[in-house]
Protein backbone atom coordinates (compact mmCIF):
# COMPACT_ATOMS: atom_id res chain seq x y z
CA UNK A 1 0.00 0.00 0.00
CA UNK A 2 2.64 2.50 0.84
CA UNK A 3 4.94 1.41 -2.26
CA UNK A 4 1.97 2.12 -4.59
CA UNK A 5 1.66 5.33 -3.04
CA UNK A 6 5.00 6.04 -2.93
CA UNK A 7 5.85 5.07 -6.45
CA UNK A 8 2.61 6.50 -7.51
CA UNK A 9 3.90 10.30 -6.15
CA UNK A 10 7.26 9.96 -7.21
CA UNK A 11 6.46 9.16 -10.95
CA UNK A 12 3.77 12.24 -11.02
CA UNK A 13 6.96 14.64 -9.49
CA UNK A 14 9.55 13.32 -12.46
CA UNK A 15 7.04 13.17 -15.19
CA UNK A 16 5.94 16.85 -14.17
CA UNK A 17 10.19 17.57 -13.40
CA UNK A 18 11.03 16.82 -16.83
CA UNK A 19 8.16 17.33 -19.12
CA UNK A 20 6.69 20.82 -17.30
CA UNK A 21 9.92 21.59 -15.65
CA UNK A 22 9.10 24.47 -13.40
CA UNK A 23 9.79 23.56 -9.35
CA UNK A 24 6.55 25.36 -8.38
CA UNK A 25 4.74 23.23 -11.22
CA UNK A 26 6.13 19.94 -9.56
CA UNK A 27 4.92 21.55 -5.88
CA UNK A 28 1.59 22.10 -7.47
CA UNK A 29 1.21 18.43 -9.33
CA UNK A 30 2.62 16.67 -6.38
CA UNK A 31 -0.17 18.21 -4.16
CA UNK A 32 -2.63 17.19 -6.70
CA UNK A 33 -0.93 13.93 -6.90
CA UNK A 34 -2.03 13.27 -3.04
CA UNK A 35 -5.50 12.78 -3.97
CA UNK A 36 -4.32 9.79 -6.11
CA UNK A 37 -2.18 8.20 -3.16
CA UNK A 38 -4.96 7.34 -0.62
CA UNK A 39 -3.00 4.30 -0.04
CA UNK A 40 -0.32 6.32 1.04
CA UNK A 41 -1.98 8.73 3.12
CA UNK A 42 -4.28 6.21 4.88
CA UNK A 43 -1.22 3.45 5.70
CA UNK A 44 -2.19 2.12 9.04
CA UNK A 45 1.59 1.78 10.06
CA UNK A 46 2.04 5.69 10.13
CA UNK A 47 -0.60 5.73 12.74
CA UNK A 48 0.70 2.55 14.53
CA UNK A 49 3.98 4.49 14.74
CA UNK A 50 3.06 8.13 15.54
CA UNK A 51 0.91 6.59 18.35
CA UNK A 52 4.15 4.51 19.82
CA UNK A 53 5.85 7.80 19.27
CA UNK A 54 3.81 10.40 21.41
CA UNK A 55 3.36 7.81 24.15
CA UNK A 56 6.99 6.65 24.17
CA UNK A 57 8.69 10.52 24.36
CA UNK A 58 5.72 12.40 26.14
CA UNK A 59 4.87 9.45 28.86
CA UNK A 60 7.62 6.69 28.91
CA UNK A 61 5.08 4.29 27.87
CA UNK A 62 5.49 1.48 25.25
CA UNK A 63 2.00 0.73 24.33
CA UNK A 64 0.91 -1.68 21.34
CA UNK A 65 -1.68 -2.20 18.75
CA UNK A 66 -4.33 -4.66 19.45
CA UNK A 67 -6.75 -6.45 17.08
CA UNK A 68 -10.25 -5.92 18.71
CA UNK A 69 -9.71 -3.75 21.41
CA UNK A 70 -12.96 -1.56 21.92
CA UNK A 71 -13.54 1.04 24.92
CA UNK A 72 -16.23 -0.58 26.62
CA UNK A 73 -16.19 2.00 30.26
CA UNK A 74 -19.34 3.68 30.28
CA UNK A 75 -17.69 6.65 31.30
CA UNK A 76 -14.97 7.95 28.62
CA UNK A 77 -13.16 10.39 27.82
CA UNK A 78 -12.59 11.75 23.74
CA UNK A 79 -10.32 14.12 22.34
CA UNK A 80 -10.96 15.53 18.55
CA UNK A 81 -8.38 17.56 16.72
CA UNK A 82 -9.52 18.50 13.15
CA UNK A 83 -7.62 18.08 9.99
CA UNK A 84 -8.29 20.97 7.77
CA UNK A 85 -6.58 21.96 4.19
CA UNK A 86 -5.38 19.38 1.84
CA UNK A 87 -6.55 16.79 4.09
CA UNK A 88 -10.04 17.46 5.96
CA UNK A 89 -11.64 15.39 8.47
CA UNK A 90 -10.41 14.80 12.39
CA UNK A 91 -8.05 12.28 14.83
CA UNK A 92 -9.98 11.05 17.75
CA UNK A 93 -9.11 9.68 20.80
CA UNK A 94 -10.86 7.56 23.16
CA UNK A 95 -10.28 6.14 26.61
CA UNK A 96 -12.00 5.15 29.92
CA UNK A 97 -11.99 7.40 32.51
CA UNK A 98 -9.15 5.47 34.00
CA UNK A 99 -6.94 4.98 31.02
CA UNK A 100 -7.62 8.97 30.83
CA UNK A 101 -6.32 9.53 34.52
CA UNK A 102 -3.35 7.28 34.54
CA UNK A 103 -2.18 8.78 31.15
CA UNK A 104 -2.68 12.30 32.63
CA UNK A 105 -0.75 11.25 36.01
CA UNK A 106 1.95 9.77 33.69
CA UNK A 107 2.18 14.10 31.76
CA UNK A 108 2.23 15.72 35.00
CA UNK A 109 3.37 13.37 38.02
CA UNK A 110 0.26 14.22 40.04
CA UNK A 111 -2.81 11.65 40.90
CA UNK A 112 -6.20 11.82 39.77
CA UNK A 113 -9.74 10.43 41.02
CA UNK A 114 -11.70 12.12 38.77
CA UNK A 115 -12.17 13.87 35.14
CA UNK A 116 -10.72 17.50 36.15
CA UNK A 117 -9.65 20.10 33.66
CA UNK A 118 -6.22 18.99 34.01
CA UNK A 119 -6.77 15.14 32.99
CA UNK A 120 -9.32 16.69 30.03
CA UNK A 121 -6.33 18.74 29.23
CA UNK A 122 -3.89 16.40 29.17
CA UNK A 123 -6.09 14.28 26.93
CA UNK A 124 -6.68 16.78 24.50
CA UNK A 125 -2.55 17.13 23.99
CA UNK A 126 -2.10 13.66 23.54
CA UNK A 127 -4.63 13.88 20.68
CA UNK A 128 -2.88 17.05 19.49
CA UNK A 129 0.72 15.29 19.23
CA UNK A 130 -1.30 12.22 17.70
CA UNK A 131 -2.59 14.14 14.91
CA UNK A 132 0.40 16.33 14.20
CA UNK A 133 2.79 12.95 14.14
CA UNK A 134 0.06 11.81 12.02
CA UNK A 135 0.51 13.99 9.60
CA UNK A 136 3.96 14.59 9.81
CA UNK A 137 4.50 10.86 8.56
CA UNK A 138 3.42 12.19 4.72
CA UNK A 139 5.66 15.35 3.89
CA UNK A 140 2.76 17.21 2.04
CA UNK A 141 0.30 16.64 4.47
CA UNK A 142 3.19 18.45 7.19
CA UNK A 143 2.94 21.66 5.12
CA UNK A 144 -0.38 21.77 4.10
CA UNK A 145 -2.82 20.50 6.14
CA UNK A 146 -3.59 22.40 9.37
CA UNK A 147 -4.62 21.39 12.82
CA UNK A 148 -7.74 22.40 15.16
CA UNK A 149 -7.44 23.42 18.85
CA UNK A 150 -8.10 20.08 20.55
CA UNK A 151 -12.57 19.80 21.47
CA UNK A 152 -12.90 16.96 24.48
CA UNK A 153 -15.92 15.38 25.52
CA UNK A 154 -16.81 13.54 28.83
CA UNK A 155 -19.53 11.20 29.22
CA UNK A 156 -21.75 8.16 28.86
CA UNK A 157 -22.78 6.53 26.12
CA UNK A 158 -22.18 8.66 22.81
CA UNK A 159 -20.94 7.85 19.28
CA UNK A 160 -19.32 9.50 16.73
CA UNK A 161 -20.48 9.34 13.27
CA UNK A 162 -19.12 10.62 10.07
CA UNK A 163 -20.97 9.79 6.91
CA UNK A 164 -19.34 8.06 3.97
CA UNK A 165 -15.56 8.75 4.84
CA UNK A 166 -13.01 8.92 2.62
CA UNK A 167 -10.85 6.97 4.23
CA UNK A 168 -10.98 5.88 8.05
CA UNK A 169 -8.34 4.38 10.47
CA UNK A 170 -9.60 2.46 13.81
CA UNK A 171 -6.87 1.02 15.88
CA UNK A 172 -7.20 -0.15 19.16
CA UNK A 173 -3.81 0.12 22.03
CA UNK A 174 -3.12 -1.56 24.88
CA UNK A 175 -0.35 -0.47 27.62
CA UNK A 176 -0.49 -2.46 30.89
CA UNK A 177 -3.91 -3.12 31.25
CA UNK A 178 -5.05 0.44 30.27
CA UNK A 179 -6.46 0.26 26.48
CA UNK A 180 -7.33 3.43 24.14
CA UNK A 181 -8.13 3.89 20.49
CA UNK A 182 -7.22 6.40 18.22
CA UNK A 183 -9.67 7.05 14.93
CA UNK A 184 -8.25 9.06 12.28
CA UNK A 185 -11.45 9.81 9.67
CA UNK A 186 -10.61 11.72 6.30
CA UNK A 187 -13.93 13.19 4.54
CA UNK A 188 -11.92 14.86 1.81
CA UNK A 189 -8.27 14.84 0.40
CA UNK A 190 -7.52 17.48 -2.40
CA UNK B 1 39.09 42.67 25.11
CA UNK B 2 35.72 43.74 26.96
CA UNK B 3 32.89 41.50 26.26
CA UNK B 4 29.72 43.25 26.52
CA UNK B 5 27.40 42.25 28.79
CA UNK B 6 24.90 39.48 28.51
CA UNK B 7 20.83 40.13 28.65
CA UNK B 8 21.16 37.87 31.89
CA UNK B 9 23.97 39.94 33.08
CA UNK B 10 22.27 42.87 32.29
CA UNK B 11 19.17 41.68 34.59
CA UNK B 12 21.23 41.07 37.47
CA UNK B 13 24.45 38.81 36.81
CA UNK B 14 22.30 35.53 37.09
CA UNK B 15 24.45 32.22 37.20
CA UNK B 16 24.32 30.02 34.62
CA UNK B 17 21.76 27.56 35.65
CA UNK B 18 19.50 30.81 37.27
CA UNK B 19 17.04 31.29 34.18
CA UNK B 20 13.81 33.64 33.93
CA UNK B 21 11.97 31.30 31.36
CA UNK B 22 8.42 32.75 30.25
CA UNK B 23 6.22 29.59 28.85
CA UNK B 24 3.52 29.81 26.56
CA UNK B 25 1.04 27.21 26.12
CA UNK B 26 -2.73 27.27 26.39
CA UNK B 27 -2.18 23.89 27.52
CA UNK B 28 -1.68 23.75 30.95
CA UNK B 29 -0.12 20.42 31.22
CA UNK B 30 2.00 21.05 28.52
CA UNK B 31 3.51 23.86 30.34
CA UNK B 32 4.08 21.72 33.29
CA UNK B 33 5.90 19.28 30.76
CA UNK B 34 8.51 22.01 29.38
CA UNK B 35 9.14 23.61 32.59
CA UNK B 36 10.00 19.58 34.16
CA UNK B 37 12.15 19.26 30.29
CA UNK B 38 13.84 22.55 31.11
CA UNK B 39 14.72 21.69 34.62
CA UNK B 40 15.53 17.75 33.55
CA UNK B 41 18.34 19.94 30.81
CA UNK B 42 20.24 21.65 33.82
CA UNK B 43 18.35 24.64 34.17
CA UNK B 44 17.68 24.00 37.91
CA UNK B 45 17.35 27.32 39.59
CA UNK B 46 14.47 27.93 37.07
CA UNK B 47 11.74 30.99 37.93
CA UNK B 48 8.89 29.76 35.48
CA UNK B 49 6.63 32.22 34.26
CA UNK B 50 3.10 30.97 32.37
CA UNK B 51 0.80 32.14 30.30
CA UNK B 52 -2.26 30.68 28.21
CA UNK B 53 -2.48 33.25 25.59
CA UNK B 54 0.04 35.02 23.61
CA UNK B 55 -1.71 38.33 25.04
CA UNK B 56 -1.27 37.25 28.57
CA UNK B 57 2.22 36.18 27.26
CA UNK B 58 2.46 40.28 25.80
CA UNK B 59 1.39 41.19 29.53
CA UNK B 60 3.76 39.34 31.67
CA UNK B 61 6.99 40.77 29.15
CA UNK B 62 5.88 43.58 29.72
CA UNK B 63 6.07 44.08 33.85
CA UNK B 64 8.75 41.13 34.55
CA UNK B 65 12.40 40.20 32.85
CA UNK B 66 12.58 36.75 31.19
CA UNK B 67 16.00 35.47 30.12
CA UNK B 68 13.85 32.98 27.88
CA UNK B 69 10.92 32.38 26.01
CA UNK B 70 9.39 29.20 24.82
CA UNK B 71 5.94 29.45 23.15
CA UNK B 72 3.75 26.44 21.24
CA UNK B 73 2.19 28.03 17.96
CA UNK B 74 -1.28 26.37 17.46
CA UNK B 75 -3.08 28.53 20.02
CA UNK B 76 -6.22 30.28 20.03
CA UNK B 77 -6.91 33.86 19.87
CA UNK B 78 -3.65 34.55 19.27
CA UNK B 79 -1.26 31.91 17.67
CA UNK B 80 2.34 31.60 18.33
CA UNK B 81 3.47 33.28 15.16
CA UNK B 82 1.34 36.57 16.07
CA UNK B 83 2.55 36.39 19.81
CA UNK B 84 6.33 36.77 18.15
CA UNK B 85 5.28 38.96 15.73
CA UNK B 86 3.94 41.28 18.36
CA UNK B 87 7.11 41.24 20.64
CA UNK B 88 9.09 42.34 18.10
CA UNK B 89 6.27 44.80 17.07
CA UNK B 90 6.32 46.01 20.79
CA UNK B 91 10.06 46.32 21.00
CA UNK B 92 9.56 43.34 23.94
CA UNK B 93 12.31 41.20 25.42
CA UNK B 94 14.86 42.04 23.11
CA UNK B 95 17.85 39.97 22.85
CA UNK B 96 16.00 36.94 24.64
CA UNK B 97 15.82 33.42 22.75
CA UNK B 98 12.78 32.93 21.85
CA UNK B 99 12.18 28.78 20.76
CA UNK B 100 8.80 27.73 19.58
CA UNK B 101 7.54 24.56 20.76
CA UNK B 102 4.78 22.72 18.55
CA UNK B 103 3.46 19.51 16.40
CA UNK B 104 3.73 21.53 13.39
CA UNK B 105 7.04 19.60 11.55
CA UNK B 106 6.98 20.94 8.15
CA UNK B 107 10.09 23.21 6.65
CA UNK B 108 7.38 25.75 6.05
CA UNK B 109 6.15 26.28 9.52
CA UNK B 110 10.23 26.47 11.15
CA UNK B 111 10.98 29.11 7.83
CA UNK B 112 8.16 30.75 9.28
CA UNK B 113 8.75 30.79 12.84
CA UNK B 114 12.32 31.84 12.01
CA UNK B 115 11.24 34.51 9.74
CA UNK B 116 9.05 35.71 12.59
CA UNK B 117 12.04 35.71 15.05
CA UNK B 118 12.52 32.49 17.21
CA UNK B 119 15.68 31.13 17.34
CA UNK B 120 14.64 27.52 17.87
CA UNK B 121 12.28 25.16 17.47
CA UNK B 122 11.47 22.07 19.29
CA UNK B 123 8.65 19.45 17.37
CA UNK B 124 6.45 17.58 20.29
CA UNK B 125 6.35 14.86 20.92
CA UNK B 126 9.87 15.70 22.63
CA UNK B 127 12.22 14.12 25.24
CA UNK B 128 14.25 16.37 27.45
CA UNK B 129 17.46 15.73 25.78
CA UNK B 130 16.42 17.57 22.59
CA UNK B 131 15.20 20.88 24.59
CA UNK B 132 18.25 20.30 26.46
CA UNK B 133 20.53 20.71 23.10
CA UNK B 134 18.28 23.28 21.57
CA UNK B 135 17.71 25.54 24.21
CA UNK B 136 20.88 25.38 26.44
CA UNK B 137 23.08 27.01 23.44
CA UNK B 138 20.59 29.54 23.18
CA UNK B 139 20.39 30.97 26.70
CA UNK B 140 24.42 30.63 26.89
CA UNK B 141 25.03 32.74 23.85
CA UNK B 142 22.12 35.33 24.97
Amino acid sequence: MLLNGVRAAAVVGRVSGTVRGGADEREETMAVSLRESVGRVSDPRNLDASVEEVFRLMLGIECRREAGLTVVDKESVTSVVGFGGLLSGACVFRSGSRTAMKIAAQMTGMEFDAIDNTVKDGIGEICNMLAGAWKGKVPELAANCGLSVPAVITGRDYHLHVQAPEFQLHHGYRFGEEIFEVTIVCDGLQ
Amino acid sequence: MVRARTPIEEKGGLGMNEIRALIVDDSSVMRKIVERALRQAGLDALVVHEAGTGAEGLEILKTKPVDLILSDINMPTMDGLEFLRQIRAQNLAEGVPVVMITTESSEEHVKQAIQSGAQGYIRKPFTAEQVKERVLPLVRAA
